[in-house]
């Protein structure tokens, strides 16, 4: 099947980004020095609600009540456009059209000299993110991943002056580099053995084979899941996350914990649920169901590890990259579940991502406070957080419902998609994750409590007396996530029910 | 036939994958990890010749990897040059300034 000229449209959403990416590279580089290069931000925000216009309207064409439009698959199957892409993909661009936001006007000139590159560099970053999640392919599914991962790596160094960005920077590519390698070497098995890129042709290939490959299924779950693994945070590859994290733009920490982290998971579900589902299944104990089990253990260490890691952490961005961590564990759940139980249970994709957009704007919020924190005191040091109720009355209280809601307590979006998860745990008869679950985020409440006892308690700060430097796309951020994070708390409904309605796992997904 | 290429693969990937973890110079980490993509690109052309399934997609896979690679590598080199530029060292073990 080749690729007609009619078939662009469907590719509308990612041709917007590839052609704004394009455009504003060239702007850049043709306007004088003293043009402002804010401009460059505002048009690449403006790329991005164009592109995320495009998504609704897709996403409405294929859910129209009478004659909607089929999932499209272009390039032999290669490419999808169907609910699950597309409601991934509306988080990955609210994401980034937040952290764009924020950044105007907010990123100091002395530390990101070159600020128009700053701006269009998100623009590739998340087009790789959007193709990681429509792709049905290893090839297409590396490519995004790999176009995630470079421009990500030059986004954490852009701070070029910095020793701690380049170190960071480093780190990144290198560890990267060594995640990126394992994938593929996963999928190089993957294809060995069934002669085929395209993921539902590799499981229909896989479920036919006998018992002699079991071995290498293995191998190649390993290797895949120990690099998607390092890509989402979770224990024990998170080594990374809190350096990198540190050492980079507070904007773009924010997109590495967002934006990145939700492709990973995006990549991770289509991988376990089209290619590892089913694998072995005429045996008597089916091999992809140790595949699930593999995923709760991870879930669980990265919810151990991280919540306790955390605890001892005296920088606000290694609380927050540890606390990542610990959320990439909660997310896992969900996919760990899997389908197969006494009771039947579907609602896996609702639950992850509820709670993926309840921990976007927790994270956006937390992230946005801590800006202004940074452009008040220099650093992100916990301290720098001491009075912050008798500085700034106001920001504190959202940044309490957003803290409230990191740690999981009632009514809060965090607090519910916790609910979700642990009610889906608790349906599939799985109960040991539950209760790690429920501890670990027992053992979270002391650090996120001990942030909001240094904005009450602490009023001999020595940090700074200085009002909080705040500015107007940093509070507009603050205040939008802290009322969706409230919204999420109060009517979970209207999310969950929209999603179950437009996405069936089993008839949209696995095309049973 | 095919078993001694996936060992060959093998023991390159383990090789790359040792030297990134343990040596002390940032560049042969860099050739390392470049080592441990090369040997997926032998995987995948054995497989695309003496596999059970032999076609060219295990060809055209490799042809991506090494342009990825490719770009890559030129980043993290970049990204190299930045970081001598501010500290003088290309010692991964001197690159200790992001502590708790």
């Amino acid at each position: 099947m080749r690729l007609q000229l009619s078939d662009l449209i469907y590719l509308s959403p990612e041709l917007t980004l590839v052609i704004a990416a394009v455009v504003i590279s060239v702007l850049d580089l043709v306007l004088p020095n003293k043009i402002n290069r804010t401009i460059l931000g505002w048009l690449s925000i403006l790329s991005l609600m164009i592109s995320a216009g495009f998504v609704l309207y897709y996403m409405r064409l294929l859910n129209l009540s009478e004659d909607p439009l089929l999932p499209v698959e272009l390039l032999n199957l290669s490419y999808r456009v169907d609910d699950f892409a597309n409601l991934f993909k509306l988080i990955f661009l609210v994401g980034t059209i937040f952290v764009l936001f924020m950044s105007i006007g907010s990123i100091k000139k002395e530390e990101i000299q070159h600020r128009g590159e700053y701006y269009y560099l998100f623009l590739p970053a998340t087009l790789g993110a959007m193709i990681m999640a429509s792709s049905g392919d290893l090839i297409t599914l590396y490519v995004g991943l790999e176009l995630l991962s470079i421009t990500s790596y030059i986004l954490v160094g852009i701070k070029k002056s910095s020793v701690k960005s380049n170190e960071a920077s480093f780190k990144y590519v290198v560890i990267g580099g060594i995640a990126s390698a394992f994938i593929l070497y996963g999928m190089s098995f993957l294809y060995g053995m069934t002669g085929s890129t395209n993921l539902t042709e590799i499981n229909q290939a896989l479920q036919l084979s006998d018992g002699s490959f079991a071995l290498l299924i293995y191998v190649s779950f390993f290797l895949i899941i120990a690099g998607l693994g390092t890509k989402i945070a979770a224990a024990p590859f998170h080594a990374w996350a809190a350096d990198v994290y540190q050492g980079a733009a507070t904007p773009v920490t924010a997109y590495l914990a967002t934006v990145s982290k939700a492709a990973g998971f995006a990549m991770i579900f289509r991988l376990v649920y089209l290619v590892y589902l089913g694998v072995g299944g005429q045996q008597q104990d089916p091999i992809f169901l140790d595949f699930f089990m593999i995923i709760l253990i991870i879930a669980a260490s990265a919810m151990i590890i991280g919540n306790t890691l955390a605890l001892k952490q005296r920088n606000m961005k290694r609380l927050l990259a540890y606390s990542g961590v610990a959320n990439a564990g909660y997310l896992l759940v969900p996919i760990g579940i899997g389908l197969h139980s006494p009771v039947p249970h579907s609602s896996n994709f609702s639950e992850m991502y509820f709670y993926l957009i309840a921990y976007l704007f927790m994270n956006l919020g937390a992230f946005a406070v801590l800006m202004a924190i940074e452009r008040t005191t220099g650093n992100s040091e916990l301290k720098g957080f001491a009075g912050l109720y008798y500085r700034a009355p106001f920001t504190a209280f959202a940044f309490v419902i957003i803290l409230l809601s990191l740690a999981g307590l009632p009514v809060t979006g965090g607090f519910i998609g916790k609910v979700f998860i642990l009610l889906g745990a608790l349906q599939v008869k799985v109960y040991w994750i539950a209760i790690i679950m429920i501890l670990t985020s027992v053992i979270s409440f002391y650090y996120y409590f001990s942030v909001i006892r240094q904005m009450f308690m602490r009023t001999n700060f020595e940090a700074s007396t200085d009002k909080l430097n705040l500015t107007t796309p940093i509070s507009i951020t603050i205040w939008i996530s802290t009322a969706i994070t409230v919204l999420l708390g109060f009517f979970p409904n209207y999310v969950i029910s929209y999603v179950h309605e437009i996405f069936n796992l089993f008839t949209d997904f696995l095309m049973l | 036939m095919i078993s001694s290429y996936l060992t060959l693969a093998a023991v390159l990937f383990v090789i790359g994958l040792y030297g990134a973890l343990s040596k002390k110079n940032a560049v042969i980490v860099l050739l390392c990890i470049e080592l441990m993509l090369n040997a997926v690109n032998l995987n995948l052309i054995a497989f695309a010749k003496f596999g059970i399934n032999p076609s060219l997609k295990g060809q055209i896979f490799s042809l991506f990897n090494i342009t990825i690679a490719a770009a890559e590598a030129a980043v993290g080199i970049a990204i190299l040059i930045a970081l001598y530029r501010n500290k003088a060292t290309a010692n991964v073990t001197e690159m200790n300034s992001l502590k708790k």
